[in-house]
């Protein structure tokens, strides 16, 4: 670390900070720029979350020299860097942030010519590209000191992140985390605790400092409450109409993936659940006309949140519940901060992406009842295979055994090559004229 | 039992090894890629036979469970199964090799029920000091399974015993694929022999490659490199499964010959034998000290270095990945692999087939080319 890396941290940092709060004071007095004639007007946090991403990346940028940099998988036991001080950077969710900017065509196709094929992951496209060419909607990104990679979200992570780790030459640590088809067996959570233990020096290496357990007990407790208040939020989904819909949801669980173990990230939720239960006071639906409410299983279609929200709540509909988004709430019982290694272990173990298509499918029929749902939408995601493989069987069971019509949607998460507006409009004008809206 | 190529020593057929251990009281397991304990199922007199796709089968019924970006291995398995193809089998094994055999079995797990039991395995990535202990529980985990189902309990000691013989057999193996170059079998023939290894018995195996390693014009520690057919083209070839294995017949009619190979169910299993008296650790120490592969999450590094290795022992004068499409673990690996044979001066060809097809016409063109360019 130089004195002369902190000190162009703190200036552009503080400087940037300083507009962004000044951009959020004037974003909370106008009124939103596009108003829905279908949709409540968006969250008034909105604002604090684009404050908070942007001071997020914003530090991001001056990092190098100043913190040590970690680049880190959104379902990583991340609380072991932050107790370590780690400028901590999400791949995924600055893939998603290109999606949601528009600029994945360009950057992804970066790393298309660089010999990375259409067929992986768009997200892993999408910053491979911002890796190769520097291109990004954030200005710059750090380059890491670490790297951390657990593979409790998908295979797919892992070879990413060999390709980061090749690229930057720099350590990698990967929590492997085995699959759970049936039950997570004792030695499983064993082997997960191991290498948690494992990877504690190789990170201290790294950051040239030790880890401080209380440090890592506060950290885990603030990520336990963070995560806790977000499954909060996302349970108000159950009053009729629905307070926020899943595309509020998306655009606001941006601080849960990537600042965990902040306070700033407790407040925020807390500031939210607070709002939303006002809305609930007040009567204000997600979609004005709540006529139907349904489940939308899969990651979101990042580039067209905008344009799927006003298609349904056009029609009255609301989907008011995803899979997706609950994954970074539902574990939160089972994270203990007195005991951040063994809890750990288990709730790294434990994401639905880690678990078997019979537990989806059981979340999913437990989703339809707790929040009074008409249907699912099961986004078919070219991107995500382990989100995805036994998406047909799901709605199949879904509509034979449980009378729950569901239909499959194909796209890709962040790639809108693979994305047919006309074909999509199609099958869902259909599927909510079955609806009877 | 006949003879299926026209080599000097024959090899059964898949379907007859099946058949023959039945009728004598023995159990089949159909067992999809790539890495799993052989020794452990042998112990409970359970043939392994494994199941690549199979190649040009009807996918259909696979394709109402699997989504089209699911390999072509993975679906014609799955259509193989749903149309009877795996009747004969009692049971079916599943090593967590990728995220979409994670999906196959656990489909197959929760939704179609197929009537044999589905036993899985998860095998470590990454390098962990756990990973040998770990995977030695899953195989004591597989093992208490496969006690259940077959009602025997074999002991340490026969363990050790299966252990030795599959070690055995697949020293023959590694002794094969270092004689190539000196072996009458073709390519074809050669790879027809190395991978009679996915469903015969490793004592049949042994005798056979013994019989076929005894033709070696090479002396017992030579190496293959000195034997190049004069006026080919050395090719190693990389990737999952050398299917359609007309590949072979295409490379030599472009007068090109293979003379090491990089395949995840060939070369990547040369498994060394292992160290611990304990026969679970000793399955383990085996997979996990194969040759580097991408579904196991191997470094880049190592895996260019073991490419590098294999060239330069072989005498190739270039690469193809001749893989499978929508292979994930192996497409991530390739721009930095092949940056990296380039910068040693061994160019490389990225072939993508789907099982269900015959070799296309484009591929043999851009063969073609490739071998003009490297001749």
């Amino acid at each position: 670390m130089s004195a002369a890396d902190s000190l162009r941290f703190y200036a552009g940092v503080n400087l940037g900070c300083a507009a962004l709060r000044l951009n959020r004071w004037r974003a909370e007095r106008t009124a939103p720029r596009r108003q829905s004639e279908y949709l409540a007007p968006p969250l008034k946090i909105s604002p604090r979350t684009k404050e908070l991403i942007a001071r997020h990346y914003l530090e991001g940028r001056y990092a190098n020299g100043h913190r040590k940099v970690a680049w880190v998988a959104s379902g990583a036991p991340v609380e072991l860097l932050k107790a370590l001080d780690f400028y901590v950077l999400y791949p995924e969710n600055h893939a998603a942030l290109c999606g949601t900017a528009r600029a994945v065509e360009e950057i992804a196709t970066e790393a298309e010519h660089a010999g990375y094929s259409r067929d992986i992951c768009s997200y892993a496209r999408t910053d491979l590209g911002a890796m190769l060419s520097g291109k990004t909607p954030v200005g710059r990104l750090p380059k890491p000191d670490l790297l951390l990679a657990c593979t409790n979200i998908c295979q797919t992570v892992l070879f990413w992140y060999r390709v980061l780790a090749h690229h930057f030459d720099v350590p990698l640590i990967v929590i492997d985390t085995p699959f759970i088809y049936t039950e997570a067996t004792d030695h499983a959570a064993e082997y997960v605790k191991r290498q948690m233990e494992e990877s504690i020096p190789i990170a201290e290496k790294v950051a040239g400092k030790k880890l401080d357990e209380r440090r890592l007990k506060e950290t885990t407790r603030l990520s336990k409450m963070a995560s806790q208040l977000w499954l909060e939020i996302m349970e108000r989904g159950r009053h009729r109409p629905a307070p926020i819909s899943v595309f509020d949801q998306f655009i606001q669980m941006a601080p849960i993936v990537e600042m965990r173990g902040d306070a700033f990230t407790v407040d925020f939720y807390a500031a939210m659940l607070k709002e939303v239960e006002g809305r609930i006071a007040r009567g204000i639906g997600a979609v004005k006309n709540e006529k139907k409410r349904l489940l939308w299983d899969n990651l979101p279609i990042w580039y067209r949140l905008r344009y799927l929200g006003e298609f349904l709540g056009a029609r009255g509909v609301a989907i008011v519940a995803s899979t997706y988004t609950n994954a970074w709430g539902e574990l939160a019982p089972m994270i203990d901060p007195e005991h951040p290694m063994e809890s750990g272990a288990r709730t790294y173990l434990h994401p639905i992406l880690n678990r078997g298509t019979g537990y989806k499918l059981a979340t999913m029929k437990r989703m339809v009842v707790d929040y009074g749902l008409d249907g699912a939408i099961l986004h078919n995601d070219r991107s995500c295979k382990p989100y995805s493989v036994g998406q047909i069987d799901q709605r199949d069971r879904l509509l034979r055994e449980h009378h729950v019509p569901a239909l499959l949607l194909e796209a890709d998460h962040n790639d809108p090559r693979a994305f047919s507006e006309e074909q999509a409009a199609n099958r869902l004008e259909a599927f909510v004229e079955m609806l009877g809206v | 039992m006949t003879a299926r190529v026209d080599l000097p020593i024959p090899i059964p057929h898949r379907i007859e090894t099946v058949r023959a251990y039945k009728s004598r009281g023995g159990r089949i397991a159909a067992v999809l890629p790539i890495h799993y304990p052989r020794a452990l199922l042998r112990a409970f007199d359970i043939l392994p036979v494994e199941l690549w796709g199979p190649p040009q089968v009807d996918a259909t019924r696979g394709s109402a469970h699997l989504q089209p970006y699911v390999c072509s291995i993975v679906r014609n398995a799955l259509a193989y199964l749903l149309s009877g193809g795996l009747d004969l089998a009692d049971l079916i094994v599943v090593p967590h090799t990728c995220d979409s055999l994670q999906g196959f079995a656990s489909i197959l797990i929760d939704f179609i029920h197929p009537t044999q039991p589905v036993l899985w395995i998860y095998l470590p990535r990454g390098n962990h000091a756990g990973n040998v202990a770990f995977l030695a529980d899953e195989f004591r985990a597989l093992y208490r399974r496969l006690a259940e189902i077959t009602n025997r309990a074999p002991s340490d000691a026969e363990l050790l015993e299966s252990n030795r013989r599959e070690e055995s057999a697949d020293a023959r193996l590694a002794d094969l694929h270092r004689q190539r170059g000196a072996l009458p079998p073709t390519v074809v023939e050669f790879y027809r022999l190395v991978r009679s290894r996915e469903y015969l018995p490793a004592e049949t195996f042994i005798e056979i490659a013994e019989r076929v390693g005894g033709l070696s014009t090479l002396p017992p520690r030579g190496s293959a490199h000195d034997r190049l057919p004069l006026g080919k083209i050395p090719l190693l070839l990389s990737g999952i499964i050398p299917e359609p294995m007309g590949i072979f017949d295409a490379l030599d009619r472009l007068n090109a010959v293979v003379v090491a190979d990089d395949f995840a169910g060939c070369g990547r299993r040369l498994y060394p034998p292992g160290k611990s008296d304990d026969p679970f650790e000793r399955m383990a120490e085996r997979i996990l000290a194969a040759p580097p592969d991408s579904t196991r999450g191997s470094a880049i590094q190592e895996r260019l270095q073991h490419l590098l290795r294999l060239a330069q022992t072989s005498g190739a004068k270039g690469i193809v990945f001749y893989d499978v499409k929508f292979c994930e673990p192996e497409l991530f690996y390739l721009p930095a692999l092949r940056k990296g044979l380039q910068d040693a001066g061994i160019p490389s060809l990225v072939i993508e087939i789907d099982l269900s097809d015959p070799l296309s016409q484009q591929v043999l063109t851009r063969l073609e080319a490739f071998l003009e360019m490297i001749a």
